[in-house]
């Protein structure tokens, strides 16, 4: 195909601006799909995208599209708006010449849609701004505007209105695409160079590659290397995603697909790999990706110990799936074998282990989630610490740092006190406020990483009724006064329960976590004690009393089914025990360290 | 009539056989039974649906324990008596070896009454007493008095040997030693058999309710453990002997019925809620009393829920019943029975419950302690 009529861009947005919905409608004009096949977000086709009505991958497809009697092809990556999942947007870009920047004619600019501007500006991309939901029986067009022009400083003279839902200035984006977004650069007949930007485990056909092609042309049959992994293999079958997988001959530049290369071993090709000819090897490999950085880490632990290698082969092809998570084997005393993982925030950790538990159906127990500290010890050493277990004895600790984070809130002004007074109580320091109209405002502050993952969003969500919204990025590391938080239960400690927190908050941590846990664990035939401990120091306990009775005294013949449902439930819910000592745990025991955090 | 009542009972033989009264004279504060009050007219229509139940077993099954349960099956007339044991006479008959048992209240135990339960065979009576203190009967919403319970003891000694009393503890408002009291006035009333029960608030009761406002509270677990270790105690010392969690006899006297439902064994099931368990199979009649009446009258089966368990299951839920009695599992009969060896099916549920004390192994048998009885659901959940 002639780069000539080739199109590449992404759709960006904020959250729920309406990207998938708009994707859907660019399928739906061009016939790429049949009103018949048609359901809504049609590309969001993961169990939890579906369930959450949220898109968690980017995903591409080939559109072939006319205009004026020409044929153009038309290479769309709709992209997640939830900042978890930015890493997804910034590969994507990377793929492209230009990107759809949608905006809630309603909510107007919010944060994603500022990060993921800035993100296409610093790629060089052709944005199109999109406004959406014109349909809304309120819209705030005007202002909207505005905001766009000011904040984000794009040319609003031309900006499309449209409904993704209604199907309204359909046509008038399509114009634009083709009009404004330049073609791919490459030449068909240049040594080949294209982009892994994606990948994935197909039970039948080992690991699909998904490339775009950036120069020369990629043709079935033919020998490829992957520059970075240093391996050669052949092109067994290729195709591309219109939006199900067609295969085809050959992809030239700005053309995007999948390669069939027969691999069973996972782990040996990543993201931001070049693919090349090793006939013709070009004379450098493309930039690549930045390796994300991972938020928050939790340890995933098999409740069966037998399902330890079952789980590693399922992380493996999981995270080719899903670049932006990590994980290392670790061992607990009180869990066994298991593995350290690492996510882009909250909601990714919780759809990974969602996709694991669900897909995979391997039962975890997973373990209160941490951001990463850095120690520097007496030796002058800098250890990475992102489990609590590996924090040294305190005489060894000459500086304990946590992560730091840039925030920006967009919000309503009358919001601005009630936030301002959230990030002092947070140890946040305050940098800058910008006002982007009569009504709204950005505010910046510098907060301490583990004050915002858990729940800033949820409080954000709250004060300001849904309306305001928020971005981070690292910063660095600085000192604080932080300690480790033991946790013994009948006087043993739980090293999967241990916490890192600030000194001045770990008396209320402490208490909160304690209460939780004598909510979480049953009672046994003794009493047993908990205990939150810094070194050796008792900061708080609580007493769970010995089970004393526990006995139907009635099961005759019309008892029996019904009491026999009720004790399984009983025991259903002690499925996910561990045994520690004498005192069996349960799977949400673990996690209360999270809500004791959520709770003050 | 429709094939669907003819249904697994024609084909299916039992020995044994409950049949559920739902009257009432009224219904007590704690109780979620089967049953109406208040609505005698509808005895008559309900006598004429078990009739037609009844027959759906095509002919007679010769019975060797049959209880009458309740609901208040002595609450019902003379007559209405005479034509529920004609009923039984034809369908499902006793003889002086069979046990017949029958649920009353004592209010209800006239000497003609009486005399008609023993001449028509029964020959087993489990009399309401809950508890022998005035204020905690009425707390329990009951109609008779601690001495009527005792003058309706004695009657019925006159009549019939094999007595069982129930009686209910963790009453709010009782203390260890009205507790005590009640067990040394039903001792020295001498019974052959007692049924004691913890107090359980069900939801739907109107305790439930009050619980709920806050207007009734519930003993300690701590004082409730101590009940029921005080009935183990007393009732041993009295040389009853406890061969279920809940129930206590003389030697020779623990109900042969109730035991029935602990090994596993068949029996039919009439009446609303009454169930049934042929062949593996159990069947539960529709729970309200007029739902019952009128699935029967029109000739359509009273079943609204079946349940067959697979092999396993089925063996686990034996497990459960084996082990809520005192002798636990006999082993070898549970393998015969079930075709599982109950320590692959559950030995790692067993050592852990070895070593906590809970539970106690000999060559052929395992059961609870002492000391898992207290604890017993917690213990059998675990073999499910
Ligand atoms: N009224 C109206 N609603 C729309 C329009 N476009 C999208 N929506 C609705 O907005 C919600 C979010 O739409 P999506 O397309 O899933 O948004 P998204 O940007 O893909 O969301 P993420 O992928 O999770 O970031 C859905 O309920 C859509 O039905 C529109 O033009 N008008
Ligand atoms: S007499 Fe028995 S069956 Fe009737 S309401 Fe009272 S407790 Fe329930
Ligand atoms: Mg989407």
């Amino acid at each position: 195909m002639n780069p000539q009529f080739i199109r590449n861009f992404s759709i960006i947005a904020h959250i729920d601006h309406g990207k998938s919905t708009l994707a859907d409608q660019l399928l739906l004009k061009t016939g790429a799909i049949t009103q018949r096949e048609f359901k809504e977000q049609i590309l969001d086709d993961l169990d939890v995208e579906r369930e959450r009505g949220i898109t968690v991958k980017a995903r591409t497809v080939a559109i072939p599209y006319q205009q004026d009697g020409i044929k153009y092809e038309l290479n769309l990556i709709d992209t997640p708006g939830h900042v978890d999942f930015h890493y997804e947007v910034s590969r994507s870009l990377a793929a492209c010449e230009g990107a759809l920047l949608v905006v809630d004619a309603f909510q107007g600019v919010q944060a994603q849609t500022v990060a993921n501007a800035y993100a296409a500006i610093n790629n060089d991309l052709v944005i199109i701004p999109v406004l959406n939901k014109i349909d809304l029986p309120v819209v705030r067009i005007d202002e909207v505007l505005e905001e766009v022009e000011s904040i984000l400083g794009l040319d609003i003279s031309d900006v499309l209105k449209v409904s993704a839902k209604k199907g309204i200035g359909i046509e008038e984006v399509f114009r634009a695409i083709v009009a404004k977004i330049p073609p791919p650069k490459g030449k068909p007949e240049e040594p080949l160079r294209a982009l892994v930007f994606d990948s994935k485990y197909d039970g039948y056909r080992g690991v699909l590659t998904y490339v775009r092609v950036m120069d020369g042309t990629i043709r079935k049959g033919q020998k490829i290397r992957f520059l970075k992994a240093k391996i050669d293999v052949d092109v067994i079958d290729m195709g591309q995603f219109r939006p199900h997988m067609t295969a085809c001959e050959e992809l030239g530049p700005g053309q995007v697909g999948y390669l069939v290369t027969g691999q069973k071993e996972l782990g040996l090709v990543h993201v931001g790999d070049t693919v090349a000819n090793p006939q013709q090897l070009p004379s450098a490999p493309l930039p690549g990706y930045q390796v994300p950085q991972q938020m928050v880490f939790c340890g995933m632990y098999p409740i069966e110990a037998t399902d330890f290698e079952k789980l590693r082969e399922e992380l493996q092809k999981l995270s080719m799936n899903d670049a932006s998570f990590s994980f290392i084997a670790e061992t607990s005393e009180a869990l066994g074998f298991g593995f350290r993982c690492g996510f882009l925030g909250m909601l990714h950790m919780e759809i990974v282990q969602q996709r694991l538990e669900k897909e995979f159906e391997i039962d975890l127990i997973q373990t209160a989630p941490n951001v990463t500290y850095e120690i520097l010890t007496r030796n002058d050493e800098v250890l990475v610490i992102d489990n609590p277990q590996r924090v040294p004895d305190s005489g060894q600790i000459k500086e304990f740092r946590e992560p730091i984070v840039r925030v920006n809130f967009i919000l309503a002004t009358e919001a601005i006190g009630p936030i301002m007074q959230l990030c002092a109580e947070r140890r946040g320091i305050y940098k800058s406020t910008e006002y982007l109209g009569p009504k709204r405002a950005q505010l910046v502050y510098e907060l301490p990483l583990a004050e915002v993952i858990y729940d800033m969003y949820d409080k954000l969500k709250s004060i300001t009724r849904g309306y305001g919204t928020m971005d981070y990025e690292i910063i660095g590391f600085s000192p604080a006064d932080l300690v480790k938080m033991d946790i013994l239960v009948k006087g043993n400690r739980v090293d999967a329960l241990s916490t890192i927190v600030h000194r001045s908050n770990s008396d209320r941590r402490g208490r909160a976590l304690a209460k939780r846990l004598k909510e979480e664990i049953s009672k046994h035939q003794f009493e047993i004690a908990i205990q939150a401990a810094i070194g050796a120091k008792i900061i708080a306990r609580e007493t769970i009393s010995a089970l004393r009775k526990n006995v139907t005294a009635k099961c005759y013949g019309g008892d029996i089914t019904r009491k026999r449902k009720l004790w399984a439930k009983q025991k259903e819910g002690k499925k996910r025990m561990k045994q520690f000592g004498e005192v069996e745990i349960p799977q949400k025991a673990f996690l209360s360290v999270l809500d004791a955090n959520k709770d003050d | 009539m429709t094939t669907s009542l003819i249904n697994s009972r024609s084909s299916q033989h039992a020995d044994a056989a409950y049949l559920h009264v739902p009257f009432c004279v009224h219904r007590c504060g704690y109780c979620d039974f089967t049953l109406i009050s208040g609505r005698d007219e509808l005895i008559d229509v309900y006598l004429e649906a078990l009739e037609i139940e009844l027959s759906s077993l095509q002919s007679p099954r010769p019975m060797q324990t049959l209880f009458l349960g309740g609901g208040t099956p002595s609450h019902l007339s003379l007559s209405q008596l005479s034509r529920l044991f004609d009923l039984l006479d034809h369908w499902l008959p006793t003889t002086s070896e069979s046990e017949f048992s029958l649920e009353a209240n004592p209010l209800d135990l006239s000497w003609e009454k009486l005399d008609l339960f023993a001449a028509r065979g029964v020959n087993r009576i489990s009399l309401g007493v809950q508890t022998f203190n005035d204020d905690l009967l009425k707390v329990l919403e009951r109609d008779h008095s601690g001495t009527q319970a005792l003058e309706a003891i004695q009657r019925t000694r006159s009549f019939v040997d094999n007595l069982s009393i129930d009686l209910i503890f963790g009453v709010p408002g009782q203390s260890l030693d009205l507790w005590q009291q009640t067990l040394d006035l039903a001792i020295a009333a001498q019974p052959l058999h007692i049924s004691t029960y913890g107090l359980t608030i069900e939801k739907g009761t109107s305790f439930w309710i009050r619980r709920e406002k806050g207007m009734l509270s519930p003993l300690t677990p701590e004082l409730e453990r101590e009940m029921y270790g005080r009935v183990m105690d007393c009732l041993s010392a009295a040389k009853f002997e406890q061969y279920e969690l809940s129930n206590f006899a003389r030697p020779g006297f623990a109900c042969r019925h109730n035991i029935g439902y602990w090994t596993g064994r068949s029996f039919y099931g009439f009446g609303p809620g009454a169930a049934q368990y042929l062949d593996g199979c159990r069947e539960l009649n529709h729970r309200s009393v007029t739902h019952w009446l009128k699935r029967v009258q029109s000739g359509r089966s009273p079943i609204s829920e079946r349940e067959s368990l697979n092999d396993e299951d089925r063996a686990r839920e034996l497990a459960v019943l084996n082990l809520r009695q005192i002798a636990g599992i006999d082993c070898c009969e549970f393998e015969e029975r079930t075709g599982f060896d109950v320590h692959l099916l559950a030995g790692e549920t067993i050592t852990r419950f070895l070593r906590r004390g809970w539970l106690e192994a000999t060559d052929s048998h395992v059961r609870l302690t002492r000391e898992g009885r207290f604890v017993a659901d917690t213990i059998v959940a675990e073999f499910l």
